[in-house]
């Protein structure tokens, strides 16, 4: 079914949705950039289509809905854990295909990995019907094409938006009824099939080329031009890392709560066991560990797709202007250097 | 060269004596220190057809054409017209049939009305500078109208941050841009970055507290440069949308007294900075006795003291809630000369209405 | 749903003090883990921590804790009747099935004495598992020496080499554990032998490479890694090297898996 809405129908039909779901889109947060006098876009909740910022690309990722930055897991009093709770109304997500991919990477970590489901993930993933977000391409950090998650079939409505309203193809049944008088017209969704960006991912499935990797000249810039902050792996779609931090209520030590907190392998102490030094103590190899994730591990354990969905927030985001399209480029030619020099 | 010559009458007209007799240097108002670059065609145009060819940047960021003779200022005040007309009139809206706001009828042929109120000076700002917290050649915009024309000399620096790269504390109203920041502890990772940035460039205000997972604040001792929110990788920590300024009074260089100014205001809102300077005028007047003097800003201070410029520069004027006002204001001056102030009563300087 | 992550009450049978900075805490635990795995061990306010279970018996567990950390340094305010949490057990543990009818030669560094303790409990109490058990146990110092009853025990059951870094003590040798190895007879075990290497990173790789100096075949080593974590269910991401995670895929692994892991 295909809808042709304009901004008070969209309006009307988002207030008839939010009886029954939490709709969360890219919203804009006015002066709340790095810099004065910029925004940023960011998830959370909606409850207009003016709220929605459908026409560029959200700073962070769809993910901090399903995964926020932080949340209370556990609360604890001296002889208990007692899990906590979450609201159990559904969420309509609106997401760029790059995020609804990055939800089907972070499920096989989440919800896979070792099998064990995790709570705190799954409980909040099956709340959630994605609507996919009409995308042109993104912006100059954008290669969803050449990480092959520029499509999606994961979604119960498709939009595109315009200043004048929106486009809608349902999808999923059981939100038909929420457009019910609204005007009917053709639309079935398309996705981008070219970025202005292309990147090429190396080869790294030799083992000898990866070993030589680790310790090619490639990575050295990163020492003097990273600086080590976990911007990128904050913005980035499907960064999963976390640490566990334990916080108490005023000053009784045996009452409080577990937390759960975003964790960063680019930050300083990600790998650190206490009394002993860190295994990775440079930037350099930080971002080796980092890009070998994106662009090998990952597929390496999991098979199928790299963990990377190229929606070069990490990029958008690096305050030293690191692109990542331009380090995994680096990589490739060092890595054509390193199989000349094992061919000899 | 034997020339009938009045210096003060020419300087008034923003012309500065050279050492070659019958020479001097235009001074083009740059309010903010940013124009179109169009102007820089005027500016060209000037020097080439009056000037010696050359061009100086300004120590208050004016325009400076260098070798203009005596005789070609009346030509270069003709070709002006357009330059104060457009960047004073337009851009900055000033009322040029005005001095000190009094009504008084501006020749656009004759230049420059007044020399007394120095070109406000400014660094890039937000406009370009990633610590810049605010605009600030648009704040000297505004501030132009309030304080020029005017016979009444004020020397005004805008610094967008407190790094004050365009030292803000070494004029008579230094305003630096400053930020007052919201944390959202909700998006904090504790990575510590902010506690760090905090202690490398500024006052070391920020902590992080283990039992909670975050970072405290001592909020007494902020000096709202924005480099937590710079550093910070998940925007835990933001910039309120208000823009705030805090004012240091005083500074000046100098052959007698020269000092660092000292703060005046803190956590002022633009309104309360344009209406202080509203007050400028007023003060100054009072401290002449309405007989405007080339006398420096800061000087007039001196005179009248902090507390009677307290009194007059506030008045009328509605401060914010956030905003700090000193009690009182302790310079340390450079004394070149020991007990420089110590000198024979019939010496002494006197401010206000005489009689 | 169920949560992997829920952390259960146990309470604290005793302490005993092993070493100057070393614990050993016994507590209740129904849990069955297998030799060489670990355990999440809390403690409210301060967190958690993965600890190598380093013995176990009917009811209860054993855990040696060294006094670093945040969760360590509170631990040693605990005492017998205290609670203390635990979730597990986690990871793969020594292949002990494996190690059956072999000669089995076990060299540890320090505390990494802890993640073989039960193993090797097992074996003096179970004769003829194993066709002989060498073992080098290395320690820092007089002072770092843990486990001292077990290891006079084993000194009856096992051919053992006890060494100090740097310090002489009667019936100790001086020197680090990589210089004993070429003592190992592996020629005498015609190719049936089985090694298992535990301690800081440093010591395994060098060991490692002692004992391929020795003509050890690489598929015959097995090494313990410990690694920072906070999940140890393969989410949080903290062990995880290259595809492998140290929580689930380890801690043990084959040598010629952890040769190639670079951090």
């Amino acid at each position: 079914m295909g809808y042709s809405l304009s901004v008070s129908q969209a309006d009307t039909v988002l207030h008839e949705l939010q009886r029954d779901y939490r709709i969360y889109a890219p919203k804009r947060f006015p002066k709340q950039g790095r810099y004065s006098d910029t925004d940023i876009i960011r998830y959370a909740e909606v409850n207009s289509f003016a709220d929605i910022v459908w026409d560029i690309k959200s700073d962070y990722p769809a993910k901090e809905v399903i995964t926020p930055i932080q949340q209370a897991i556990f609360y604890f009093t001296e002889d208990e854990y007692r899990a906590s709770k979450v609201k159990s109304k559904p969420i309509l997500l609106l997401a760029r295909p790059c995020d609804i991919n990055a939800q089907r990477i972070q499920a096989r970590i989440y919800a896979g990995n070792g099998g064990y489901d995790d709570l705190y993930y799954s409980r909040i993933r099956e709340l959630v019907k994605f609507a996919v977000m009409d995308c042109n391409g993104g912006d100059d950090t954008c290669f969803c094409v050449s990480m092959g998650s520029n499509r999606t079939d994961d979604y119960a409505l498709a939009l595109k938006f315009s200043e004048d309203g929106v486009l809608v193809q349902v999808v999923d049944e059981d939100l038909v009824s929420y457009f019910e008088g609204m005007p009917q017209v053709d639309y079935t969704h398309t996705f981008v099939e070219e970025n202005e960006l292309k990147v090429t991912v190396p080869d790294l499935s030799d083992k000898n080329v990866r070993k030589a990797l680790k310790t090619h000249p490639v990575w050295q810039e990163y020492n003097s031009r990273c600086i080590s902050c976990g911007a990128c792996t904050v913005a980035c779609s499907t960064c999963t890392c976390f640490t566990t931090r334990d916080v108490i209520y005023g000053d009784n030590p045996e009452v409080g709560e577990r937390r759960r907190v975003t964790a960063s392998c680019q930050i300083a102490g990600f790998d650190q066991m206490a009394g002993q030094k860190e295994f990775r103590s440079t930037a350099a190899e930080r971002m080796r560990y980092k890009v070998l994730h994106k662009f090998h591990d990952y597929k390496a354990r999991f098979g199928q797709e790299h963990m990377c969905v190229g929606c070069g927030r990490c990029t958008r985001r690096c305050p030293e202007l690191i692109s990542i399209s331009a380090t995994v480029n680096k990589v490739s030619a060092a890595v054509d250097e390193i199989r000349a020099a094992l061919n000899r | 060269m034997n020339q009938d010559i009045n210096i003060k009458k020419v300087r008034l007209n923003c012309y500065r004596q050279s050492k070659v007799p019958g020479e001097f240097m235009l001074q083009m108002r740059v309010p903010g220190g940013t124009v179109d670059a169009k102007y820089l065609s005027y500016v060209e145009y000037i020097a080439k057809t009056w000037g010696d060819g050359n061009f100086h940047f300004g120590t208050r960021q004016t325009f400076d054409i260098t070798g203009i003779s005596y005789e070609n200022i009346p030509a270069v005040n003709e070709y002006l017209e357009t330059y104060i007309k457009e960047v004073d009139a337009q851009l900055c809206n000033v009322d040029m049939d005005t001095v000190a706001h009094e009504p008084h009828p501006w020749d656009p042929k004759e230049g420059y009305p007044t020399i007394g109120a120095r070109n406000i000076t400014a660094c890039i700002g937000n406009y370009h500078c990633i610590c810049g917290n605010c605009n600030t050649f648009e704040l000297a915009r505004k501030i132009e109208p309030i304080i020029f024309p005017s016979h009444y000399h004020i020397k005004i620096n805008i610094a967008g941050c407190p790094n004050d790269c365009n030292k803000a504390h070494l004029c008579d109203f230094g305003i630096i841009g400053v930020a007052r920041m919201t944390y959202h502890p909700e998006r904090c990772i504790a990575c510590g970055a902010c506690v760090r940035a905090c202690q490398h460039g500024a006052t070391r205000v920020l902590s992080a507290n283990p039992a909670i997972g975050k970072v405290e604040k001592d909020p007494c001792c902020c000096v709202g440069c924005g480099e937590c929110v710079r550093v910070c990788p998940t925007s835990a920590w933001t910039r309120q949308e208000t823009k705030f300024y805090r004012v240091i009074l005083g500074g000046r260089t100098g052959r007698q007294t020269p000092r660092t100014g000292k703060m005046f205001l803190n956590w002022a809102t633009e309104d309360v900075i344009l209406g202080v300077l509203k007050n400028w005028q007023k003060f100054s007047a009072w401290v002449m006795d309405y007989k405007p003097e080339y006398l420096h800003g800061g000087h007039l201070i001196d005179r009248a003291g902090y507390k009677k410029f307290k009194e007059i520069i506030l008045d009328g004027v509605k401060l914010n809630p956030e905003c700090l006002v000193a009690e009182d204001i302790f310079w340390h001056e450079t004394e070149y000369r020991s007990n420089f102030n110590v000198k024979p009563l019939s010496m002494h300087h006197t401010a206000g209405p005489k009689g | 749903m169920m949560n992997p992550v829920q952390p259960q009450a146990c309470t604290i049978l005793s302490v005993k003090k092993e070493s100057l900075h070393e614990w050993t805490f016994r507590v209740t635990s129904d849990a069955k883990p297998a030799h060489g795995q670990f355990m999440q061990l809390s403690i409210p306010m301060i967190g958690e921590a993965p600890i190598s279970v380093s013995a176990q018996g009917d009811g209860w567990l054993e855990f040696t804790i060294r006094s670093v950390g945040k969760v360590t340094d509170v631990i040693f305010q605990k005492e017998a009747g205290d609670t203390l949490f635990l979730r597990g057990p986690y990871g793969k543990g020594w292949p002990v099935e494996q190690f059956r009818d072999k000669h089995l030669v076990v060299i540890t560094g320090g505390t990494g004495l802890a993640p073989v303790r039960s193993m090797l409990n097992m074996l003096a109490e179970t004769p003829g598992y194993v066709r002989s058990v060498h073992l080098i146990s290395g320690f820092k110092n007089a002072d770092g020496i843990v486990f001292h009853k077990e290891l006079e025990e084993w000194k009856q059951k096992f051919t053992t080499i006890y060494a100090l870094d740097h310090d002489t003590m009667e019936g100790w040798r001086t020197g680090l554990v990589t210089t004993f190895v070429s003592e190992i007879p592996f020629d005498a075990f015609r190719g049936e032998y089985v090694v298992v290497v535990v301690g800081p990173p440093p010591m395994m790789k060098f060991t490692g490479l002692a004992l391929m100096d020795q003509g050890v075949e690489p598929e015959k080593v097995y090494m313990s890694f410990e690694r920072k974590m906070s999940c140890a269910i393969g989410k949080c991401g903290h062990c995880r090297i290259d595809e492998v995670y140290v929580c689930l895929d380890g801690p043990v692994f084959p040598y010629t898996v952890a040769r190639d892991l670079i951090d």
